[in-house]
């Protein structure tokens, strides 16, 4: 799958300073409703699979039934773009064996119960994830405690940890820094934030922080609207 | 009409084993005049063997047992749904739970929340089934109500709201306070049958007070308009009665009501419960799928103007032939009427109808959608859909999935022979998913289905309900063959020597094929091979289909292509060609390369999370694979891809490393490449049992 590497939306990791977000980090992507959060996410998890890496899907809203169908639809929509031929389904087989999806429903997600849920995977499955993807955590309400925990836990089990944050039309703050609402308060926390954006051209990703690098490389990634490959 | 439709229940009663269901059930029978006397559980001496409900029906003769009773109450008729008691998930479970729109769950208030309690809820849950709680027992010593309200809450996560609270308890019972009314409701006369209510006792008012707090507190949290009329001081009766309605309905609350169905106390607040909370047939939303569009879904309307839809749920061998009960979902069904059974096309005559009551049946000249009534003497199998034909629907899927284990059966001596026959018939009847067959090499009789569970469920009902003991052999895995590479054939099939002559020649390939069935595509031109004997060469290489030559296990997904080939004006025929087809596959098939493919089943464990770790090192080394692990409230449900070869005794298992709070299901996915290594020991395996005379 390296034809999806080369243009998957983490190529916008190419222009930061260390390439990725790397263990025991933090990154974020904002955006308003419907731009395409958990398809940029489940993006992500793709590029760290195909790149024989493992990764776990935490998802708070929805069942796995639905996580796995998000999936399935966008590696369908994958293969087609790029006219990949996988009629062995290997691909997916090795998606599945390579994805880890944890659902938390009903308000069930706490770290403790994330933490033992990791300590399962690695002890009794021996399935230890370079990636962890959180999706569906509300950043307005959820407490910074919560985002710290959330990182330590990045750093005790070795693998960077990617949430999606929900922005608004109507709430415009920005710290000085430039990142945005509902990030801006705890941006310190992370070490890549990324804003989604759709506009009349396609979707754009913008890297709002890159690490501690405190000058950032004004370039974006336009990305297909439909397909959220990147547009080289 | 619809009036009528609206006054109607169809409720089942589930309950874990020792919690009241058979007292309760009788008890409803007795108030709403089905039956006319009361009789205790217990001998007199209250320490008389306990006898299992079952036994009991039977020995009282009341049809508690049979799929569905009827019994009226306030001007609204219900139906008690059988609700099995057994965890086994098989087709007929899954119909019950179907046909009923809601369910009373029965606990004990001592006892509480248990894991019987656990599953048979989680079941309902699957099916959507709103329900009420009735906390039984009251008046045993230990009897705690609140604590069982709290395991409602956090062991089945039910937002369980009180309607009542008891007055007095253990002994001390003496009825009810309802928190909608605030006023106290006694059950007077040798058997309950006087509802007398009367001012709440002083020391239980501040108790009542707080208790009626919590529950509007929490129906507030789904009305506006009650917590408006709580604000301004204007709330009613009327008001609370509709949310909690629509809240039940919607699942989002439990109502609970008390008692203690043996002492007679709260059983016709529970029936007022059934009538005012549990949703009729028009308010629950039923689909079926219509066959003549590509089982598109369709949304039936309990309307008896409308097209009749209805679904045979049980079926019930009587002296005087099959009883089928059936639920209708959607028009009106008359005696005389024809209707047509979906999935033969067959039409049928309504002859009898009859509605069941506890211990009597009465006929019926018709019965609406939303009813369920029993037809008598019509050939048809458990599961299917009935309609007036002017609509071609049914309830379920029509897809079969073929069985993927089987088992032998070996009956003790001649009578077990007749009966386990008896009991083949009707389950095949019950279960399109069970078959049973006799291998012609053996002579034993093989029975095959979706799982170990599946049929262990059909052994014990063998003996248990036809008294046939049988003995089984260990469980066989329908393994099958598949080619992995595409491979040439060009062969001959030339007899001439003596008689008729014989010739045929077939050219082309064949390879695994993409869609995972059997394709067959002819590309010969020139007439080479003449058109007629076309269909023969197809028929030739299908009948090798069923046994490859590996293993001789049947073979899945390859597509042929036959090219070209050649005939002979005279010596050539049909035969000659399908010779000729099967000389082609015996060429080519160990050349493209066949595996040795084994079912595997989608496995879901539901269990407590304290176990999550257990139950994944237990999946881990059966060979599966852990697609997910999602947590609702304390449980958490894992799903993993487990082969069914590793799936032996997993209950069993799981049982002991969740101390037996765990529930599992399994149904076949996919045929997945059996790993080299255990494919050779199969290999070797079948090799010293050919060589044994036995067959695998």
């Amino acid at each position: 799958m390296k034809n999806f590497i080369s243009v998957s939306p983490l190529k916008i990791l190419d222009k930061s300073s260390r390439k990725e977000l790397g263990p025991g980090n933090l990154g974020v992507l904002i955006a308003r409703a419907g731009v395409g959060k958990t398809a940029c996410l489940i993006h992500i998890a793709l590029d760290r699979i195909f790149r024989q890496g493992k990764i776990v899907h935490v998802s708070l809203e929805e069942g796995p039934e639905k996580v796995m169908s998000y999936y399935n639809v966008i590696y369908s929509d994958l293969v087609k773009a790029l006219n990949i031929e996988d009629s062995n389904d290997e691909n997916r087989m090795i998606i599945d064996r390579s994805r880890m999806i944890l659902a938390y429903l009903h308000q069930s997600f706490d770290l403790d119960r994330l933490r033992l849920n990791l300590n399962n995977l690695q002890e009794k499955l021996d399935f230890k994830p370079d990636a962890l993807i959180l999706d569906g955590l509300d950043f307005e309400t959820t407490e910074t405690s919560v985002f710290e925990g959330l990182k330590q836990i990045s750093q005790q089990f070795g693998f960077e940890l990617w949430l999606s944050a929900l922005s608004h039309r109507h709430i415009s703050d920005a710290n000085e820094r430039g990142v945005v609402y509902p990030v801006n308060k705890i941006d310190y926390l992370f070490s890549i934030i990324i804003q989604v954006q759709a506009e009349s051209s396609g979707v754009f990703l913008r890297l709002l922080k890159d690490h501690d690098n405190a000058i950032i490389s004004d370039t974006s990634v336009r990305l297909d609207p439909n397909t959220f490959l990147s547009l080289v | 009409m619809i009036d009528e439709i609206k006054k109607l229940r169809n409720i089942g009663i589930s309950a874990h084993i020792d919690s009241g269901k058979t007292t309760l059930t009788e008890r409803i029978l007795y108030y709403t005049r089905r039956i006319f006397a009361i009789h205790e559980v217990r001998g007199k001496d209250g320490v008389g063997a306990k006898m299992d409900s079952m036994e009991l029906e039977k020995e009282r003769g009341i049809t508690i047992a049979s799929a569905a009773t009827h019994c009226e109450w306030q001007g609204h008729r219900i139906n008690i749904i059988d609700t099995p008691g057994h965890v086994d998930f098989t087709i007929e479970v899954e119909r019950a739970l179907r046909v009923m729109d809601g369910a009373v769950l029965i606990l004990c208030s001592v006892g509480g929340v248990q894991s019987q309690s656990i599953t048979v809820d989680r079941q309902m849950n699957r099916y959507k089934v709103p329900r009420i709680a009735f906390i039984n027992k009251c008046d045993r010593a230990g009897a705690d109500p609140y604590k069982v309200v709290q395991q409602l809450r956090q062991k089945l996560n039910h937002n369980a709201v009180l309607m009542q609270i008891p007055i007095g308890l253990e002994g001390k019972l003496s009825g009810v306070v309802d928190l909608i009314s605030m006023v106290a409701i006694y059950f007077e006369g040798p058997n309950g049958d006087e509802v007398k209510s009367g001012p709440v006792p002083p020391d239980l008012i501040e108790e009542a007070k707080k208790k009626r707090e919590e529950m509007l507190d929490n129906l507030s949290m789904f009305s506006d308009e009650l917590t408006e009329a709580i604000l301004e001081e204007t709330i009613n009766e009327a008001i609370i009665r509709k949310v909690i309605r629509e809240e039940t309905i919607s699942r989002k609350i439990t109502p609970v009501f008390l008692g203690s169905a043996y002492k007679n106390i709260g059983v016709q607040t529970l029936l007022d419960g059934i009538n005012s909370y549990l949703p009729a047939p028009v308010e629950v939303k039923n689909i079926a799928l219509d066959m003549n569009n590509n089982e598109k879904e369709i949304c039936l309307e309990s309307n008896p103007e409308m097209p009749v839809v209805a679904l045979a749920f049980k079926l019930e061998v009587t002296p005087y032939g099959q009883l089928t009960y059936i639920r209708i979902y959607q028009g009106t069904i008359r005696k005389g009427n024809d209707l047509v059974i979906t999935r033969t096309r067959k039409k049928i005559k309504v002859g009898r109808l009859v509605r069941m009551h506890a211990d009597e049946m009465e006929e019926v000249v018709s019965a609406n959608a939303g009813d369920i009534v029993a037809l008598f003497g019509v050939e048809c199998y458990s599961g299917d859909t009935f309609t007036d034909g002017s609509l071609i629907c049914s309830m379920s899927s029509m897809f079969i999935p073929e069985p993927v284990i089987s088992l032998s059966l070996t009956p003790k001596d001649i009578k077990a022979q007749n009966n386990m026959s008896k009991a083949l018939d009707r389950f095949t009847r019950e279960d399109p998913t069970f078959r049973s067959y006799v291998d012609q090499e053996s002579g034993e009789t093989i029975i095959s289905g979706m799982g170990e569970l599946h049929l262990d469920v059909y052994v014990e009902r063998m003996k248990r309900e036809f008294n046939a003991q049988v003995e089984t052999g260990a469980p066989q895995v329908a393994y099958r063959e598949a080619i992995t590479i595409k491979s040439a054939f060009d062969y001959t099939h030339k007899k001439q020597t003596g008689g008729a002559g014989q010739f045929g020649r077939v050219m082309g390939f064949m390879e695994p094929s993409e869609k995972g069935i059997y394709e067959f595509i002819n590309q010969v031109k020139g007439g080479t091979i003449p058109t007629e004997y076309i269909p023969a060469v197809d028929k030739g290489f299908q009948s090798c289909l069923k046994k490859g030559w590996m293993l001789e296990f049947p073979v899945l997904g390859m597509k042929i292509t036959v090219e070209d080939g050649k005939s002979h004006s005279v010596d050539s025929s049909e035969m000659a060609f399908t010779q000729a087809a099967i000389g082609a596959f015996k060429q080519a098939y160990m050349k493209a390369k066949p595996v040795i493919l084994e079912p595997v089943m989608k496995v879901c464990v539901e269990v407590p999370s304290e176990f999550q770790g257990n139950v994944m090192s237990s999946i881990n080394q059966r060979r599966g694979l852990i697609i997910s692990s999602a947590e609702d409230g304390v449980f958490t449900t894992i799903e993993a891809e487990v082969p069914l070869s590793e799936m032996f005794g997993y209950a069993t298992v799981l049982r002991s490393i969740t101390q037996g709070k765990a529930e599992f299901t399994m149904e076949f996915t996919k045929y997945s490449r059996l790993p080299e290594s255990l494919a050779d020991e199969l290999k070797t395996r079948m090799k010293e049992s050919a060589k044994g005379g036995i067959r695998q």
